[in-house]
């Protein structure tokens, strides 16, 4: 099989290969630093690339296959975190100036994991400054969609969904407070999970938002997604707010259908005037794919759900405010100009606001688990649009009507299941006219992980869009 | 309600130490204007008897 071919293999495929010997981790890892050398200086899905790391790592890998070792679930597999992960002795910069030579001395949670699962760390992948999103001058590059280099890739796990969908490693992991998990992965065309808040550890991962922070997976399958968060997810001493929660088979349990599984589709997102006509009419496709495969579809009004980009915005900016306010009148210029203006303006916000946020929060949580009762999975876009073009996000804000169009609307897709503390899948649900990639959301009940997998897995199963951006190799 | 003015942005970023730019100051104006508007409806909401439970229900099962 040729070496391009191989970088787009599932993780799942990757692992199982270099188990029965017939791929060696030494060759796979070289695959992937070939088309990183080759590609990312466009894309730019990288920030610091641990090269001999991953190769003594891969060597070491493959010793151990030949000896008969007992092998974790992702053996010898190539991944990449998002650079908001603390790495032992690897700079992790969260994208801002401010960090530019932070070498942390220890491995968040979740990479210590995915290592003591036997993957192989090749690097630190980009983000919009702080995992904040709106970032204007990446200070280690403009991310590109590896679909059409001239949009955007969504954030802020922006890296995490270029690696995962150009081939630039097996796996990815990413970051999600209010969608950056969902985002990347909606418009780079492959799959991300926000897993229920407290499913994961935070443990080493810079805050945005405590209430709403959790890691999660972004990769090319369904099953792959299963795999890290297997890997992932459970109880660890450091977060104490991690869930004890027992941490169930979500491998296994992938294959079960949909048959009888009941959805509501929210009206207000999908019908929503502000919904493109293909993220439309590529959700109700998918949604009706999942009737036939057997799912009890119908649609459900949440017309608080409208609300969620500000009630979001307004209690992950104060709290981000919080958290920055020394530096942010300390040195406020080494800041990109988007993540500053976003924070200035947070930080204005009165005390009373943040506080009815909170409980508008409250509010909107009850009714999407009032939902949740009489559905075991809700439905709706990822993002009410695809791709758009990089200029337009770069373009300055000249009126409040502008600021406002920009903010709130698309926030109010992937915000519900972050207030929620709910999981929330997005899924690849076709391509556009212009070839940009099309997301589906199926979001389910606090810690049931189990069923939204199941029903993304069966969608994906279905069907055959595109998974390979053109052009790539 | 009336927009702030750059003038009272500027003010109130004072007065809680931070400074801007001219371009900030621009900006940072039109996105407060934005968000307070954003977020009027939230007064007509039925949140008199809603407590603003501070994280996801999923901290109860933290406690497990």
């Amino acid at each position: 099989m040729p070496d391009d071919d191989v970088a787009f293999l599932p993780a799942t495929r990757l692992a199982a290969l270099v188990r029965e010997k017939q791929l060696s981790p030494v060759e796979l890892t070289r695959v992937y630093l070939d088309r990183i050398q080759r590609l990312d200086g466009r894309l730019r899905a990288y920030i610091t690339l641990c090269e001999d790391a991953a190769l003594d790592a891969a060597r070491r890998a493959e010793a151990l296959v030949m000896r008969g070792s007992r092998l974790g679930p992702l053996h010898g597999v190539p991944f990449a975190v998002k650079d908001q992960f603390d790495t032992a002795g690897i700079r992790t910069t969260m994208g801002s100036r401010l960090f530019e030579k932070h070498v942390p001395t220890g491995d968040a949670t979740v990479v210590s994991r995915l290592v003591g699962a036997g993957g192989i760390l090749l690097g630190k992948l980009n983000l919009t400054e702080f995992a904040l999103g709106g970032t204007i001058d990446y200070p280690f590059g403009q991310p590109r969609n590896p679909w059409n280099t001239e949009h955007e890739t969504g954030g802020s796990s922006s890296g995490s969904g270029i690696a995962a969908a150009a081939g630039l490693c097996g796996a990815a992991l990413g970051e999600d407070t209010g969608g950056s998990v969902r985002s990347p992965a909606s418009w780079c065309g492959v799959v991300g999970l926000r897993p229920t808040w407290g499913r994961v550890s935070r443990h080493g991962s810079f805050p945005l938002c405590w209430s709403m922070d959790t890691p999660g997976p972004v990769t090319r399958t369904v099953a792959d997604t299963a795999l890290l968060l297997q890997v992932i997810a459970g109880h660890d001493p450091s977060d104490p707010l991690s869930s004890a929660r027992d941490v169930p088979d979500y491998v296994a349990s992938l294959g079960a259908g949909v048959r009888g599984v009941r959805i509501g589709v929210i009206r207000e997102l999908v019908q929503s005037p502000d919904t493109e006509v293909d993220v439309r009419s590529g959700v109700t496709a998918a949604v009706g794919a999942l009737a036939d495969l057997g799912a009890v579809v119908e649609e459900i009004s949440l017309p608080l759900i409208r609300q969620a980009g500000a009630i979001f915005m307004a209690i992950c900016d104060s709290e981000g405010a919080g958290l920055h306010h020394r530096w942010l009148s300390t040195r406020a210029a080494e800041y990109d100009p988007g993540t500053r203006r976003r924070l200035l303006a947070a930080s204005l916000l009165p005390a009373t606001a943040y506080h009815e946020a909170t409980r508008a929060r409250a509010l909107l949580r009850r009714r999407m688990l009032e939902a949740l009762d009489r559905y075991d999975l809700l439905a709706c876009p990822t993002a009410h649009e695809a791709a758009p073009p990089i200029a337009t996000s770069k373009a300055a804000i000249v009126s409040r009507e502008d600021a406002a169009g920009r903010f709130f609307t698309r926030r109010s897709f992937t915000s519900p299941a972050s207030l929620a503390g709910i999981p929330a899948i997005a899924v690849p649900c076709g391509v556009t006219g212009g070839g940009l990639p099309l997301s589906l959301q199926i979001l389910g009940r606090a810690f049931d992980e189990v069923t939204v997998l199941r029903a993304a897995h069966a969608y994906e199963e279905r069907t055959s869009w595109p998974r390979r951006p053109p052009g790539l190799g | 309600m009336k927009d702030l003015t750059r003038a009272e942005v500027e003010a109130l970023a004072a007065a809680v130490d931070l400074r801007m730019t001219a371009d900030d100051l621009v900006e940072v104006t039109h996105r407060l204007n934005a968000f307070l508007e954003a977020l009027r409806p939230l007064a007509a909401l039925p949140l008199d008897a809603v407590e603003p439970v501070p994280t996801s229900p999923a901290r109860s099962a933290a406690a497990e």
